[in-house]
């Protein structure tokens, strides 16, 4: 048992740097960091990518970019407001929803075939989004009114004001209600 | 502030997963300070995201990662040679009229302000010309009517007279201006030496009736420095010929006759 797990670090060398430790080598822009950065995080980024951006092409566009701003902006994460992942998340979901309401590409949907969905609605004939993952996942089992405020604030980017104008109910009901669904998320994935 | 209601109001989650206003985030970050608690709970939820993000990561496509790495490190050669402007990670505001609108509008009170210092500049500048030209002017025309009251006295009638230097003084020279109608006579001091401090000129009128040599007092002449002075003189009722003599200050009723500079006689 021993002698199988020694040799299966030999075969694969799993070195695991603590966040300190990355993002310093972040900040010395070694090729060694960005190698461990990719390995590690690429794909909980990718995942909220995608249940963001509903195509493949677009997706890995965004992946790119996202890569670019952590490599470019490390010296401005500051450890104090939090961990280096929520730093990276938060760059990952903001050029998301960036992409989604960009002109460029609203008008290239334009051009993009359609077709019928599951349900009888129009759905992309890209990848739908991912859904059967990761926070969309935990996202089912709350009630729909929930559900829809953490869909909008979270995944759409709509501020509260927003949403209340959109839904016609007063901002402060939007506020204690998305709070009230994200402590409930919590309770879920803790 | 009760720090256990806040932290269980879902302030914590939304601060992680941002989506509190710029306001409330900077409040959450000061309490976070302030309340070790706060701190926990934000790291708990921090860890149980991160976990949970872990366990569904997708693996993107494998040319991904080459593709990402080239521009990085093509970028790296780049940045030392011109600074790369870094992007802004917040979902970007729509395009703002507003903004362009300021923007602007400082540029056009900029270019105004530009614009009438300049022309304040060029009117000061209009202005001091336009009084130099004036007084050049003033100067001018002073100098015109002096020249055509000149020009007057030597009009109709003005016998024209020059007188050149005697061997006491052959580079000397004057022109005596007589109008033969009003008996005015006028001296233009062409060329004389200044005289000594107790002598002055004395200019005269000189007649021959009968043959015989008479001379009239024409007056003294004041002279100043200035060149090509004209001297009113006395008025002269006939006169064959001019002289001019050297006397003493106090005047003589007949001429110096050794010492005529100039004549036409």
């Amino acid at each position: 048992m021993l002698f199988c797990l020694s040799f299966y670090q030999l075969l694969e060398p799993k070195i695991k740097y603590s966040e300190q430790e990355l993002v310093v080598m972040l900040k010395q822009q070694s090729s060694d960091a960005f190698n461990y950065l990719y390995e590690n995080y690429s794909g909980a980024l990718y995942t909220i990518i995608n249940q963001i951006v509903p195509d493949k092409d677009t997706s890995n566009d965004v992946m790119q970019e996202v890569f670019v701003n952590i490599w470019r902006k490390i010296d401005t994460y500051d450890a104090v407001k939090g961990r280096l992942f929520t730093w990276m998340l938060n760059i990952a979901r903001n050029a998301a929803i960036d992409k989604v309401r960009s002109k460029g590409y609203r008008d290239s949907l334009k051009n993009q075939p359609i077709m019928e969905g599951e349900n009888g609605g129009m759905a992309m004939s890209s990848n739908p989004l991912i859904n059967d993952v990761g926070l969309r996942k935990v996202l089912t089992k709350l009630n729909d009114e929930y559900r829809k405020l953490i869909d909008l604030s979270y995944f759409q980017g709509f501020t509260h004001e927003e949403i209340a104008k959109m839904l016609g109910i007063p901002l402060g009901t939007v506020k204690t209600r998305i709070r009230t669904a994200l402590s409930q998320l919590k309770t879920m994935i803790q | 502030m009760n720090i256990q209601e806040y932290i269980s109001s879902g302030v914590v989650e939304s601060y992680v997963l941002g989506l509190l206003s710029a306001q409330e985030r900077f409040e959450f970050e000061k309490y976070c300070e302030t309340y070790p608690e706060l701190k926990e709970a934000r790291d708990a939820f921090e860890l149980a995201i991160e976990k949970q993000a872990m366990e569904n990561a997708t693996a993107p496509p494998a040319e991904l990662k080459k593709k990402i790495a080239s521009q990085i490190f093509v970028e790296k050669k780049e940045q030392k040679l011109s600074p790369v402007i870094p992007i802004e990670t917040v979902p970007s505001k729509k395009f703002s009229w507003a903004k362009l609108a300021a923007a602007a509008s400082v540029i056009l009170l900029a270019g105004s302000v530009w614009w009438a210092m300049s022309l304040k500049n060029e009117n000061d500048k209009l202005k001091n010309d336009l009084t130099k030209i004036q007084q050049d002017l003033d100067s001018s025309q002073r100098q015109i009517a002096q020249m055509s009251d000149d020009a007057k006295k030597m009009g109709e009638g003005m016998k024209m007279v020059g007188l050149p230097g005697t061997p006491n003084s052959p580079k000397s020279f004057a022109t005596v201006y007589w109008d033969t109608t009003s008996k005015d006579v006028y001296l233009l001091v062409n060329n004389l030496p200044k005289p000594a401090s107790d002598e002055q000129y004395q200019l005269w009128a000189i007649l021959t009736p009968n043959g015989q040599l008479q001379t009239i007092d024409l007056g003294f002449i004041e002279m100043t420095q200035k060149p090509l002075q004209m001297y009113r003189m006395k008025n002269a009722q006939d006169a064959k010929a001019f002289a001019i003599t050297l006397e003493k200050k106090d005047g003589n009723p007949a001429p110096n006759l050794e010492k005529i500079f100039v004549t036409n006689l």
